[in-house]
């Protein structure tokens, strides 16, 4: 896609194309990111979505994805640039026994062969038709310390290495920053973002997802598969199952040869929507105890549909 | 925080002067309104939204309101109060006009904000019966006796209840103590230093650089001390009233003090405040709080608030670095088999709970009441606030536990 023209419908069916069912208002913000350089910060719950925003975005993009994965006690060394020390040692060391000239060998490993480059680097370094996508993912992980540091890189979008210069961006990355809300993100880092908070899917968007993933699953098991989701979203677990989880179901649901939510197939993959012991405990309870009538619950999804 | 339509309505006559005066103006007027419900709306962000506005047909609503959303705020939790005064402003073309058609759309209630009546069934009974459950706690409101000291002791041993202002800087001091020790853990991950447990081999080898690559000086690394998350939930239910004065200095103290503190309340149903405390002006942000919360002083259910908690938050925000401390007498209406369920659920998830119980320090108070007992076994510590000594005790107490 032509970043010179782009519009927010193009956008929003650029990504379906690629199976990424994203409404409106998230296609309005990328598009803003775009065309105004400002990073997008999306917020959600786990697994509805959120990396993958980035990734096929890349994809339809035709650029590179760069992305940093933050974890406590990232820091500027991993996520920006690191000298190559054992590689400069082994220099050094051939040097002496050469006996050259010592200064010419010290400005020699101070050069770009002897960087290792990390990902926010590669970003600004990266040049071709199209800006790169950088995706910094799960950036509530990071230390406080390091948000400081990225707000830094992302306002001026240049790196400065003492000892070879400052290296600017000749073309603005795409940035997107994903947050699990662990934690409260700066305000000052938010200020320079556009916000964007992807709920769970409606029941409609769901089915979209699905049958967009999985074009030849039957009509009626997606549906079935969708409203049991939405259902079960709306009751009490430890962990409720986002997009991610619905999408590994009823692939294994498929892989099985399945085609009905009956009681005994619903216990016997579980294990794909519930990752606790106690979860898959309360719904085999919730199941048996007729709480979670799968008939019913199907019953009223399709009326309300129709 | 949610406003009422006619506290909308207010702010934005206000404003209707310069409303006539084109788009900016009229963003600038909205941003106000937006201030005014307490969400936080910079001037650059209102640059930026309106530097947006270029590039989107503004003739499309969703749209329009996209590009606001995105510009002006910052959290899942002002999405409701956003949309609902985009939908009162925007609409409403002239102020002085008819009464506005959102007025006739059903409010969203602080329920609505935190989600609870997501959970559609029965809504409607839920409401009624927790106004019922409400109504008979204020009825038969125990005659419930503090315990409290006699008057001639000294201002250490007074109870917060009957602390003045001036006291309270002694406390913070104490507070910030506390905070400290509650929110430190040793990491796993180490940082360099001089003095270490072993050596860093990577530094090392960089040092060595400058001495032509002869290992000369050793680098050594040693474990960092973490900073651990604290989630604060406190109880402001009638029975804790007397307390209540020290509960928000406790909270707000904690909150300034540490970094990454959420703050919480609840009674019958559970309400999150972190982004009402977070600002530097203590009697502002009372105003706001007692604004924006339901049930003060009313009854108390913790097991339901609890739920609401594990369910809404605590996926996000607790970890195993978490500490949860929960201040209240233990004097629950609720379910007490839920409560229990609910408080193995946190203990599952977080790295320690602490429970701060005011009526702890008296000499004959046993934790007998159901809702107390029920919770107990989760406890990683059980301990006492209600004077100025007790805080002193417990920065000692958390000093050799969590260090």
């Amino acid at each position: 896609m032509n970043p010179k023209k782009l519009t927010i419908e193009k956008i929003q069916e650029a990504l379906r194309k690629q199976k990424y069912i994203c409404d409106r208002s998230l296609s309005t913000v990328i598009y803003l990111s775009m065309t105004m350089g400002k990073p997008v910060l999306l917020e959600g719950e786990a697994g509805v979505g959120k990396t993958e925003v980035a990734k096929v975005l890349a994809e339809v993009m035709e650029t590179k994805l760069i992305r940093l994965q933050c974890y406590e006690g990232l820091d500027a060394n991993n996520a920006l640039y690191e000298w190559n020390y054992p590689k400069q040692m082994l220099r050094i060391k051939l040097e002496e026994v050469s006996r050259r000239d010592r200064d010419a060998v010290e400005t020699q490993i101070f050069t770009e062969e002897y960087l290792i480059k990390r990902p926010l680097l590669e970003a600004i370094q990266s040049d071709g038709a199209t800006p790169a996508v950088l995706l910094i993912d799960e950036i509530d992980r990071a230390d406080m310390e390091f948000e400081a540091f990225l707000l830094e890189v992302l306002s001026d979008f240049q790196i400065t290495i003492p000892e070879i210069g400052t290296i600017r961006a000749k073309l603005r990355p795409y940035v997107f920053l994903t947050s699990n809300r662990t934690r409260e993100i700066h305000d000052a880092l938010k200020r320079r973002c556009l916000y964007h908070w992807i709920d769970y899917p409606t029941f409609e968007k769901e089915y979209e997802i699905v049958t967009t993933k999985f074009p030849q699953i039957r009509a009626h098991l997606a549906k079935r598969i969708c409203a049991f989701m939405q259902q079960v979203r709306q009751m009490n677990f430890y962990k409720r199952p986002g997009v991610a989880e619905t999408l590994d179901w009823a692939s294994a649901l498929m892989t099985l040869n399945r085609h009905e939510l009956d009681e005994k197939t619903v216990n016997e993959t579980m294990g794909c929507v519930f990752k606790y012991r106690e979860d898959l405990h309360h719904l085999r309870e919730e199941v048996a105890g007729k709480k979670l009538d799968l008939g019913q619950m199907i019953k009223e999804q399709t009326e309300f549909q129709a | 925080m949610e406003l009422s339509d006619e506290a909308i309505l207010k702010a934005m006559d206000r404003f209707a002067a310069i409303r006539e005066q084109g788009t900016l103006p009229n963003l600038l007027a909205f941003a106000r309104v937006l201030k005014t419900a307490g969400l936080k709306v910079g001037l650059s962000q209102i640059i930026d939204a309106s530097h947006s506005l270029e590039f989107v047909n503004v003739g499309s609503r969703e749209d329009f309101r996209a590009v606001l959303r995105s510009n002006l705020i910052s959290e899942k939790e002002e999405i409701a109060t956003f949309d609902h005064i985009f939908d009162c402003f925007w609409q409403n073309r002239s102020p002085q006009g008819s009464p506005m058609q959102s007025a006739a759309a059903p409010e969203v209630s602080a329920e609505d904000e935190t989600g609870e009546s997501g959970d559609g069934e029965g809504s409607l009974e839920e409401v009624i019966a927790q106004v019922s459950d409400q109504e008979a706690e204020n009825k038969e409101e125990e005659p419930f006796s503090v315990p409290t000291y006699s008057p001639v002791e000294a201002r250490n041993r007074k109870d917060f209840s009957e602390m003045g202002m001036e006291e309270s800087r002694a406390m913070s001091q104490a507070i910030l103590l506390i905070a400290s020790k509650i929110a430190t853990q040793v990491s796993r991950r180490k940082k360099r230093g001089a003095k270490g447990d072993e050596i860093d081999p990577r530094w090392t080898m960089r040092r060595s650089i400058k001495y032509g690559g002869e290992v000369i000086e050793l680098v050594s690394r040693k474990r960092r001390i973490k900073k651990t998350r604290v989630v604060l939930l406190c109880d402001v239910s009638g029975s804790m009233d007397c307390y209540s004065r020290f509960l928000i200095q406790f909270m707000y103290g904690l909150q300034n003090e540490l970094w990454g503190v959420e703050t919480f309340v609840f009674s019958t149903s559970l309400s999150r405040i972190t982004h009402l405390i977070r600002t530097k002006d203590i009697g502002s942000a009372l105003e706001r709080i007692a604004g924006s919360v339901v049930g003060w002083s009313g009854g108390t259910n913790i097991g339901r608030s609890l739920s609401m908690f594990n369910r809404e938050f605590a996926p996000s925000m607790v970890t195993h670095r978490t500490v949860v401390v929960i201040i209240s007498d233990g004097w629950d209406r609720g379910d007490v088999s839920l409560l229990e369920r609910e408080m193995q659920s946190v203990k599952r998830r977080c790295h320690r709970i602490i429970w701060l119980n005011p009526l702890l320090a008296s000499e004959n108070y046993e934790p007998l009441c159901k809702g107390m007992q029920a919770a107990l076994p989760y406890l990683d510590l059980f301990l006492s606030v209600h004077n100025l000594n007790s805080l002193v005790a417990l920065g000692r107490t958390l000093q050799k536990l969590v260090a």
